[in-house]
């Protein structure tokens, strides 16, 4: 009905909820009310984060015993001491912390809002339509924002809440606002959630307006490897983060009948995106299944092998984990480069108003190295026809891709031995071991070694000698980069309901032990095999495996006896004994997407705007734990602070510790792990389960160790107790010869002890603990801290308790 | 000072972090003579050896662990080196935790220890990724400086109280010092 402009009738306040300080509408077919918290502000959830923090105690490994963020400084901080302005070690400690998830935070989001305009002003505005099997679309954003988007333009909501969140965040951390470490950490954590949600926004937008793959278990497999680029062809990489250049590559390509003449390969995230496009055969603007027709180069950690390796024409870099040396190491090769976002710009000169064809002929020329080409329907345009044109113009120009024999001769008669490189390399290999054995003429030792270096190039900017280090590893692996060809599972998106459906009971009872993510980077500490290792130890075990991003690109690089990768050996779907990719970096958003899925699914909690009910859930039911085994970027900080503010943990590996902070329980503190029965609010102390938030592990063999411990929750039932302790109990008896010191804290009752271990476990609990035991029944008299109750109702949150005692 | 103890392995030289931009700040490790580090290993009322995975790339070093532990110093196997000590079939005082979860532990001064007897005075690193050990030290020196960090491992650690300088390249000089840690421990 018409009222006159700022009045309204009550009739109009059908459906309208008002809130301080904002009115929210309310979904009209949404049969959740709305919850506590919607868009919950910075200090909003700060008691969720004490309670995390409370339990699982912030420690700091500072990486600096200074401070030198102002005037009044350098500040010695050393033992805890406060600086100039008043903060405390463990204080400039939290302030780093919480700049550096902002950092990540802040990647992720820009990214969203970038193709949140690209998609709009490309597509118009679309229907937000995830598909018939999957109902709970946006997970993350309508348990933080309490709404559900019906169009792409509806996430600009999201967006704006999230840039004014951030931008609240940033300002507590100059000299004089937030000073407690805690409420550093709860920042921290509010961060997380942020880049949760724009991670989500990301992936749903470019899963939409692209078309890609909704949850599909048989994703296509897609060519992954340095040898599958054709070198016949002009080779075109499209490196980093965000489709929207690349993608304009592959239509250019596709509408001009190039792909005879032109290949495709991304480097990082952006690969796994190229590779989604139009794989449902929905109606789209962008030509069918186009998807497959790219190729995944590799992993960002590959990035300078691949240069030395002479296996590309022209490079296009977006945004995001992109080295800064970019532009040096494509001119000495004579490689052009096109940077296609603001974000990075390498000093190029912006070129986006000039004619393509001028773009074109001075870069094929050879007269700039590279230009910054702002509109990626141009920028696709050019990458193509300069990818093609300049490939001849390289071969006329005699440009060395390669060293020779001689050369690398040389450059090994030139190592004194002196180890300089040694004292920087982060996975300590010893070079000039390797060197000593080429100077033997055995190029086994370089070979060994080349999926164990990083590629970060420090050697080579520390060697007396000016030896080209890289340029040696290239040389002993030829062969294998030509046969680096492998085949892996295109990016799938989320879980789709139905699988959730099949596995929430078995997940929060226990029997399916655990859900395992592999995400980030993946080339720490021990090289890219040890991804391949973890998880297949665990779809082994029947685990739920999931993975994303770099971490899903290099476990892709090794095969079994029969040479099939492990997507070739495994099921992709969100289940046990399978192992599915959900996409690049903000595909992660999936993953925590399923954690909620299960919460509101399985158990019918209203997810909407109730993030510490969900989290909640999470923690003391779901069995998940997250692992992050690589180098690089803030991100990996943010997504794992995400993770743990929705009560997942997360294992890291030991250079992790760059990041300062951890959440680790006391498993000796009984107050610590009190946790309210919901059923009456009685308080019960419950095995530490999971015993810590962020985990940093030495070895692969501790990390698969801590990974099983860390899926154990309160909520798990005799029989999945049993599993889960059993996969413990098998992993540390593999790798370290022993039971681990600490089972007995996880049983409560004899159908809880693994039947492999049973009588010598009950032994040990009546000699070693004093439990007990009746050993006719083969029953459990006293020793437990508690009884397995299939019934108790765990959780932090006092509002969960159904009747008060 | 430390220089001047006579004869023996010189452990003093090449005060160099092993990852060099590792300088934390204004406090850093001096280097000292195995003989001086043996002795004030004696002296710890409850000392705490700490050992990683990089043990099996010497492996020597597990017997010479063994030897410290017959001695009655506790060890604890980090990572999954208790593999080493199992294979050994030495287990006598050996305990199996990850360092991170251990040096949590370190930085409260009421835990009771792995054998429940109370907190420890000296922590002996030994055998860990560099990185790795290099940022424990640096919790326990900024949070808990009750604990005395003593690294006997072959790379100078500059976040430690006492450490040897860098004898990562000369595995032969490295053995012997540890060796006279023990003999110095054994007077
Ligand atoms: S921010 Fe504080 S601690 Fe840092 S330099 Fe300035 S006064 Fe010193
Ligand atoms: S490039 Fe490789 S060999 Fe060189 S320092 Fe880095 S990891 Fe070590
Ligand atoms: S720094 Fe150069 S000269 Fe020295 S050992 Fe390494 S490669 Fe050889």
């Amino acid at each position: 009905m018409a009222t006159k402009e700022g009045s309204f009738s009550v009739e109009d306040m059908k459906n309208v909820q008002i809130n301080i300080g904002a009115v929210v509408k309310e979904a009209d077919e949404w049969d959740q009310e709305m919850g506590p918290f919607p868009k919950p502000g910075v200090a909003t959830l700060r008691d969720w984060d004490y309670k995390i923090m409370n339990r699982y105690k912030i420690m700091y490994a500072p990486a600096d015993d200074t401070c030198t963020l102002c005037t009044y400084g350098p500040c010695d901080l050393t033992g805890n001491k406060k600086g100039a302005c008043g903060i405390d070690q463990a204080g400039a400690c939290g302030k780093i912390v919480l700049i550096a998830c902002l950092m990540g935070c802040c990647a992720h989001a820009a990214h969203g809002r970038h193709l949140y305009h690209w998609c709009l002003d490309k597509f118009g505005d679309m229907k937000f339509d995830m598909g018939d099997e999957i109902l709970v679309d946006s997970p993350l954003y309508q348990t933080i924002i309490g709404k559900k988007p019906k169009t792409l333009k509806d996430f600009d909501e999201g967006l704006a809440y999230l840039e004014e969140e951030v931008v609240q965040l940033v300002a507590s951390t100059h000299t004089g606002q937030e000073g407690y470490f805690m409420d550093f950490e709860s920042k921290a954590l509010h961060t997380g959630m942020m880049d949760d949600l724009g991670m989500e926004i990301c992936d749903l937008l470019q899963i939409v307006a692209y078309d890609m793959p909704r949850g599909a278990a048989d994703a296509p497999l897609i060519e992954i490897g340095m040898g599958t680029l054709d070198q016949n062809k002009g080779v075109l990489i499209a490196y980093g983060h965000n489709l929207a250049a690349g993608a304009e590559a592959m239509i250019y390509a596709e509408n001009n009948n190039l792909w005879d003449k032109v290949d495709i390969g991304g480097v990082c995230c952006t690969a796994f995106d190229l590779t989604r496009i139009t794989e449902t055969g929905r109606d789209s603007k962008v030509p069918k299944n186009l998807g497959p027709k790219a190729k995944i180069a590799g992993a960002m950690g590959w990035w300078r092998k691949m240069v030395r390796a002479g296996v590309m024409d022209c490079v296009m870099v977006d945004e995001q984990c992109v080295y800064c040396d970019v532009l040096g190491d494509a001119q000495m090769r004579k490689i052009p480069v096109i940077a296609t976002t603001d974000k990075i710009m390498l000093g190029l000169p912006d070129r986006t108003n000039d004619p393509v064809d001028q773009i074109v002929e001075d870069l094929v020329s050879f007269k700039m190295p590279g230009v910054a080409v702002l509109d990626p329907t141009k920028a696709g345009e050019i990458g193509i026809r300069v990818a093609i044109a300049v490939k001849p113009k390289r071969a006329e120009a005699k440009i060395q891709n390669l060293i020779t024999a001689e050369q690398f001769k040389e450059g090994v008669e030139k190592c004194t031995t002196c180890n300089e490189c040694a004292f920087v390399c982060p996975p300590h290999i010893r070079i000039s071991d390797l060197i000593a054995e080429a100077k033997k003429g055995n190029l086994e030792a370089f070979s060994s070694m080349y999926e164990i270096c990083v590629g970060c190039g420090r050697c080579e900017q520390s060697c007396p000698q000016g030896i080209n280090i890289l340029d040696l590893f290239e040389y002993a692996n030829r062969q294998y980069v030509k046969n680096q060809k492998f085949r892996m599972r295109a990016g799938r998106g989320p879980a789709r309901d139905t699988e959730i459906r099949a596995v929430g009971m078995p997940i929060v009872m226990g029997t399916i032990p655990g859900v395992i993510a592999l995400v980030g980077c993946s080339n720490y500490p021990k090289g890219t095999k040890e991804c391949y290792d973890i998880a297949k130890e665990f779809v082994d075990r029947g685990y739920i495996v999931v993975t994303s991003g770099c971490m899903a690109m290099d476990m892709s690089l090794y095969t079994d006896a029969d040479g099939k990768t492990i997507w070739e050996q495994y099921g992709g779907g969100f289940d046990g004994r399978n192992i599915c990719n959900t996409g690049s970096c903000v595909a992660n958003a999936n993953i925590m997407g399923a954690a909620i899925k299960v919460a509101t699914i399985f158990a019918r909690r209203n997810h909407r705007a109730n993030f510490d009910d969900i989290a909640d859930y999470i923690l003391n039911k779901v069995g998940a734990c997250g692992i992050a085994w690589g180098a690089y970027s803030q991100k990996a900080a943010s997504i794992a602070t995400g993770c743990n503010r929705l009560g997942i943990p997360v294992v890291v590996q030991p250079h992790s510790v760059m990041y300062r902070r951890s959440f680790m329980g006391r498993a000796d503190k009984p107050e610590d792990w009190m946790t309210i029965d919901a059923r009456d609010g009685s308080l019960q102390q419950v095995e530490p389960a999971p015993e810590a938030m962020l985990y940093i592990a030495e070895t692969k063999e501790e990390a698969m160790l801590e990974m099983a411990k860390l899926c154990f929750r309160p909520s798990d039932n005799s029989i999945g107790r049993g599993i889960k302790l059993t996969h413990y109990c098998d992993i540390s008896m593999k790798y370290f010869g022993k039971l681990p010191d600490d089972w007995h804290l996880f049983v409560r009752d004899v159908k809880d002890l693994p039947l492999v271990y049973k009588e010598d476990m009950l032994k040990t609990l009546e000699e070693k603990y004093g439990w007990k035991i009746d050993w006719k029944a083969k029953k459990i008299l006293s020793g437990p801290l508690r009884p397995a109750d299939v019934s108790f109702d765990p959780t932090l949150i006092a509002r969960k308790i159904r009747t008060k005692k | 000072m430390a220089a001047d103890v006579k004869k023996g392995i010189d452990t003093t030289k090449n005060p160099i972090p092993f990852e060099m931009a590792q300088v934390p700040g204004p406090e850093q490790a001096k280097c000292f003579m195995p003989k001086v580090m043996g002795a004030i290993i004696k002296k710890a009322k409850r000392p705490l050896l700490v050992v990683g995975a990089e043990l099996f790339d010497d492996p020597i070093m597990f017997d010479k662990m063994i030897e410290m532990g017959k001695m009655g110093i506790p060890i604890a196997a980090t990572a999954h080196s208790v593999k080493g000590f199992v294979d050994r079939g030495y287990m006598e005082n050996v305990y199996q935790i990850g360092l991170h979860p251990l040096t949590n532990y370190l930085r409260f001064p009421d835990w009771k220890g792995l054998d429940g007897q109370g907190q420890y005075d000296a922590v002996i690193f030994m055998g860990i990724f560099y990185k790795f050990a290099n940022a424990m030290f640096a919790t326990l020196k900024n949070f808990n400086r009750d604990i005395k960090r003593i690294s006997v491992d072959r790379y100078y650690h500059i976040n430690a109280n006492m450490t040897f300088g860098n004898m990562a390249f000369n595995a032969n000089d490295y053995h012997a010092a540890v060796d006279e840690v023990i003999a110095a421990m054994k007077k």
